[in-house]
């Protein structure tokens, strides 16, 4: 599976928020590498530094050392405009929850990355139908967020985090605000989504959902404590289970 | 293809959509903007369509004929004529002025068809009693008139005993179309056979009759009961054979004969300057007047600074509402953001929805503005009197007034954009709450505008009398305290630590906040300095009248004079005075007249002159005398200062040609002259005499008897009557302006005619509203056209103007407050939670709101306030300089203008006590009672 170069590459990532009395280490020295087809579950508990993994992978902040590679460019490098270009084009956020822009229907929004890129408006939509289409939500692509559930809201997250040539999905709790029914289906999409061609990372504390992963890295007080593969999920459930 | 305006199409689309989500919002923001753009295309259409084409101006006037011919009353000397309305010169400028009327017909073209159109007035009966009416005799039928009068009922009259009356005779009079009308001292009667409007007087009460059917007979009757009989002036319609019109050459023509011509071939296609002899030999004539290039300039810079001003006003108030916009959807542009959104998108997203809703308050605004105007405009009509010429619609003129709408939106958006930009993503999707850092740059800009605004002021107030430069140092200074607001408003902050919570958990939250509290405090800062500007500058001016008013009469007093035909009422006028007013004595008067007894009050038609005092040579004020025109300026300041140059411009109620009033010791006593010896004279046949000037050596006053106002009747050539003088002991009053008072004896032993011409009241009290508005009416009925004064003292008109101006201000304060009050709530949620969890009581969130209102709305005024004062201080400081400019240059030059200027400087005391207390007051009561006391129910996810 890991036959290419990494979508993401984390190298000695570390980020320290604050400074003397009040400094916090929220991440120390990781690496980490997400490759095509593959889905990595990040885990660990309250304040272990998983969201602030995710932000700094999607560049919505930036390192105090180390480098992100995303598609071979380091981002802790670029301008805040290329930043935002490198946003449009590779990488796409699914958050817990509120991830539509509620102005705009479900082929708007996913057409929104395309438009803001400039393409014209019609050719965005095309390609918005198409990703909807891909995955089954053709019926929402003209209904507002709020004539949506949240299982449907998340699954055009997915759509839209996935539109044109974007390849890396970030999903922080994409489940959170679903019942467990609801985000087994958001999830198995989002599995689809990496068995074509697609490289995700995963933020959660559930190991029910974790299990959808090919690998798991556990998280705690910003350092890696433990990385398990897919094949070893059931003693990840169990364990998770366990420890509640 | 990628370009940038597909982008932008992504930001106006949801722009638009969250316009429409947020639908109060928006709307309140669009009636902020698109209200003045109503009125401003409202008044653009009214004014455009009152302004008529030449074309429709000539069919109102001349109707459908070639030309209208005039006589110029000056016999039928040669005239050169302009381009412009009435505009004339006699060709021989030596000639002496006779008044005698031009014979039009001699100066008919060979062939032309012509229709009389005679123009005079006649006192009618009425259901109420009498009214002066003009009576146009024109055969209005004729197809050569069509377009002068617009038949709205019944028919023009066909016989010599038939009228047809303007729908305004009809309104005053009582009369309808059928019924008959009569006039006085005149048997005979006309039957109302129509009604019609004039396009151009709407509110013109007349009578059309055929040409010969009424004024003549009527001055006829007049003349032999011994009346005058009103003027009449005749002109002439004429339709020329020839297809080119009234050509030039014809009007030259008619030029020769004395007659003045208004040709429909002329107005539309007139001659090169250089082929009028009037431009040719008088170059003053023709001018373009009215639009000299300075008076253009100010024009204009005055209008842009008030349209500027009040752009900025609205970007004030309309700013905060959109940044309580891009606050409320944060989360929405901090997810365009996650999604590649960079900085550009985000100002995109928020200035279009500036673009937005200044685009559809274009659109609604001139649309309505429009529709208003279609919908009143027979009232606006009413209004001004005169019918449009149709609904005229100047595309690039609305185009503008809608692009102002447009251009009001987007910069009202700017800086909420600019600011929602610069959050980082990050801070906009957890919706953490960071503290903006206020704008270095801008405090110093806006210390060095107020420093060069105030700087330019000063000069402009103490160095020159530049009222523009005091204005425009002014408005820049204010410029630069709106940009020193949030400094200023950082300041205000030191003030929270001796505060109890609920105030000061607002204005520390204010400060922190200063992003959303400056443009608040800025908006209700401007219209406050606005309003504080006005007041001060109106009070002061106030004062200046009031300290420099001169009484017509003793307080409470009424003068009251009347025509000549209203002399003969005049029994019955004491009458209904002494009905109606609350009298203590009345003091008839008659007046000294010269010439026929047919001639009118202040007639100058051959044969009616006027009486006028003869100044002594030795009293005479020699700065006014043309021969000694080489004085001295010393002399000229020393002459100033003399009684003999004591300036004559004192009010008087009652205006004679003489200043003499004709009666007995009682006008003495109701002019407030208490002196027995005074009546004593009056009685032995002398004159009280009220001017020094007037006595000459002999203790004598002169009175020349002019025959009529030809220019070879001098004073100094007609007959002369004199009169003993008596000076009574007057005091500051000194005979409210009378010169002198003649007994009747003594005017009948000097062989001078007399008329009764009035009288004065001395009242109990003041006579109120009604019991004025009651005489009025009693004269109407009556028929007499009198003159009547009631001395009130000094009335000041301000009153209403500064109440107006007080609601304004507390208006915008209100509004601006409130918004930025809204925007604080916005904030402020998490804090009331908290406060909530450690126990306050649920009115903590209402006092807190309240007192956040309370603190921009005292901000501001405050600010306001002391930014209001200056350009008033400034303005009057300059108008000081003026007046005292005036004074020397009038001492020097002996202008006669020898009192020393006062220009008070007074603080309207109660318009800022009410702006200062009363208002924060009130906004911060208004902003507790409509906030709810309990906390809305937590989202289910934060951040």
């Amino acid at each position: 599976m890991q036959k290419d170069q990494p979508v993401l590459r984390l190298q000695e990532l570390t980020r320290v928020h604050g400074s003397g009395a009040t400094e916090v280490h929220a991440l120390r020295g990781i690496d980490l590498d997400v490759f095509p087809g593959e889905l990595v579950a990040v885990m660990g508990p309250s304040g272990s530094g998983k969201s602030t993994l995710l932000t700094i992978a999607g560049g919505l902040d930036t390192p105090t050392s180390g480098k992100v590679l995303v598609e071979g460019t380091d981002i802790t490098t670029a301008s805040r405009k290329q930043m935002a270009a490198l946003r449009r084009r590779s990488i796409g956020y699914v958050f817990q929850d509120y991830n539509l822009i509620p102005a705009l229907t479900a082929a708007e929004n996913v057409a929104l990355p395309r438009e803001l890129d400039g393409t014209s408006a019609r050719k965005a939509r095309r390609e918005a139908l198409a990703a909807l289409e891909e995955m089954g939500l053709g019926q929402l692509a003209d209904r507002f967020p709020d004539e949506m559930s949240g299982g449907q809201q998340q699954r055009v997250a997915i759509a839209r985090a996935l539109v044109g040539d974007r390849r890396l999905v970030l999903a922080d709790e994409p489940t959170g605000a679903l019942d467990s029914e609801t985000g087994e289906s958001v999830l198995g999409l989002l599995r689809a989504r990496c068995d074509a061609g697609a490289a995700g990372v995963l933020v959660t504390h559930e190991p029910r959902f974790a299990a959808w992963a090919d690998r798991v890295v556990f998280l705690r007080d910003g350092s890696v404590t433990d990385t398990t593969l897919r094949s070893q999920a059931e003693t990840l459930l169990q364990g998770g289970v366990a420890a509640q | 293809m990628s370009t940038p305006f597909h982008a932008w199409r992504a930001a106006i689309r949801i722009a638009r959509r969250d316009a429409w989500r947020f639908k109060g919002r928006s709307a309140l923001v669009l009636s902020m903007i698109a209200l003045p753009i109503v009125g401003v295309s409202a008044v653009d259409i009214t004014v455009r369509s009152s302004d008529l084409t030449m074309e429709q101006q000539l069919t109102r006037d001349i109707g459908a004929a070639d030309a209208r011919l005039n006589g110029t009353g000056i016999a039928n000397m040669p005239i050169y004529q302009g381009l412009k309305d009435h505009e004339y010169a006699q060709v021989d400028e030596k000639a002496p002025y006779r008044s005698e009327p031009t014979d039009i017909t001699k100066a008919f073209p060979a062939g032309a068809r012509t229709l009389e159109d005679t123009s005079g007035s006649a006192k009618s009966r009425t259901t109420h009693g009498l009214l002066d009416v003009d009576i146009r005799e024109l055969k209005a039928a004729d197809p050569m008139a069509a377009g002068i009068m617009t038949l709205k009922q019944g028919r023009f009259p066909a016989q010599a005993d038939e009228v047809a009356a303007t729908t305004e005779f009809l309104k005053q009079s009582g009369l309808k179309v059928g019924d008959e009308v009569s006039f006085r001292d005149f048997d005979r009667k006309y039957t109302v056979t129509g009604s019609y409007e004039l396009p151009d007087f709407l509110k013109d009460a007349q009578l059309n009759a055929l040409p010969g059917a009424l004024l003549a007979p009527y001055a006829k009757a007049l003349t032999a009961k011994g009346l005058s009989s009103p003027d009449a002036t005749v002109s002439y319609l004429a339709d020329v054979k020839s297809s080119d019109g009234f050509t030039w050459n014809m009007v030259k023509q008619a030029n020769t004969k004395g007659v003045y011509v208004t040709s429909r071939a002329v107005k539309l296609d007139p001659p090169a300057r250089s082929e009028v002899a009037l431009y040719v030999k008088h170059p003053e004539y023709g001018a373009t007047s009215g639009n000299s290039l300075p008076a253009n300039t100010a024009l204009l810079a005055t209008t842009a600074t008030v349209v500027g001003l009040a752009m900025l006003e609205i970007c004030l108030l309309a700013g905060p509402a959109f940044a309580v916009g891009a606050r409320r959807s944060r989360r929405q542009l901090g997810l365009v953001g996650a999604n590649g959104g960079d900085r550009r998108h985000i100002r995109a997203i928020v200035l279009a929805g500036g673009g937005v809703i200044g685009a559809v308050a274009a659109v609604t605004g001139t649309a309505l503005g429009l529709g208003l105007t279609v919908l009143l405009r027979p009232f606006l009509e009413e209004y001004a009197g005169q019918r449009f010429g149709g609904i005229e619609i100047r595309p690039l003129e609305l185009l503008g007034i809608a692009l102002l709408a447009l251009v009001t939106g987007l910069l009202a958006a700017i800086v909420p954009a600019v600011v929602a930009s610069r959050q980082s993503v990050l801070s906009s999707l957890t919706g953490r709450r960071g503290i903006r850092r206020a704008n270095r740059v801008l405090p110093v800009f806006g210390a060095a505008a107020v420093c060069l605004g105030t700087g330019l002021a000063f000069i402009g107030a103490t160095d020159t009398d530049n009222v523009l430069a005091v204005g425009g140092g002014s408005a820049i200074a204010e410029l630069g305290i709106v940009a020193l607001t949030p400094t200023l408003v950082g300041l205000f902050g030191r003030l929270g630590r001796w505060l109890p919570l609920s105030p000061r958990l607002a204005l520390r939250d204010a400060v922190r906040n200063r992003g959303r509290t400056a443009p608040a405090v800025a908006a209700v800062l401007a219209a406050v300095a606005g309003t504080v500007a006005i007041a001060t500058y109106a009070a002061s001016s106030d004062q200046e009248s009031r300290d420099g008013y001169t009484a017509y009469l003793p307080n409470g007093t009424v003068s009251l004079s009347v025509d000549t035909a209203g002399s003969r009422e005049l029994p019955a006028v004491k009458a209904a005075v002494e009905k109606d007013l609350p009298v203590a004595g009345v003091a008839d008067f008659s007046r000294i007249v010269v010439g026929e007894k047919t001639c009118d009050v202040w007639s100058s038609d051959t044969g009616c002159g006027y009486s006028e005092l003869v100044t002594p040579k030795a009293s005479q004020c020699p700065l006014y005398d043309e021969r000694n025109g080489k004085l001295s300026t010393a002399q000229k300041r020393k002459w100033a200062k003399n009684w003999r140059c004591a300036s004559t411009s004192r009010p008087v109620a009652v205006d004679t040609s003489d200043g003499i009033l004709v009666g007995d010791a009682s006008i003495l006593k109701a002019l407030g002259v208490h002196d027995t010896a005074a009546e004593k004279a009056l009685a032995d046949g002398r004159a009280v005499v009220f001017d020094k000037r007037q006595v000459d050596k002999n203790g004598r006053i002169t009175l020349a008897l002019i025959k009529d106002y030809s220019d070879e009747n001098t004073a100094e050539k007609s007959p002369h009557k004199t009169f003993v003088a008596y000076r009574p002991k007057t005091g500051k009053t000194n005979g409210y302006g009378v010169t002198a008072v003649v007994s009747q004896a003594a005017a009948k032993a000097a062989g001078v005619r007399t008329v009764p011409y009035g009288m004065i009241v001395s009242t109990s009290r003041m006579p109120s509203s009604t019991e004025r508005q009651t005489l009025d009416g009693a004269m109407d009925k009556l028929g007499v056209q009198a003159n009547i004064r009631v001395e009130e003292g000094y009335v000041s008109k301000n009153s209403v103007i500064m109440l107006a101006l007080a609601i304004f201000a507390g208006l915008v304060t209100i509004g601006a407050a409130g918004i930025a009050t809204g925007l604080a709530q916005a904030d402020a949620e998490p804090d009331l939670r908290t406060l909530t969890a450690v126990g306050a009581p649920p009115r903590v969130r209402r006092t807190l709101s309240g007192f956040q209102c309370g603190v921009v709305a005292a901000m501001g005024v405050l600010l306001g306030s002391a930014a209001g004062t200056l350009p008033a201080v400034g303005l009057r400081k300059a108008e000081e300089r003026q007046a005292l400019k005036m004074y020397h240059e009038s001492l020097d030059h002996g202008w006669g203008l020898n009192t020393l200027p006062h220009t008070p400087i007074v603080v309207p005391w109660a318009t800022l006590a009410a702006l200062i207390v009363a208002v924060p007051l009130g906004a911060a009561l208004l902003a507790a009672l409509v906030t709810r006391s309990r906390s809305e129910l937590a989202r289910r996810a934060e951040g």
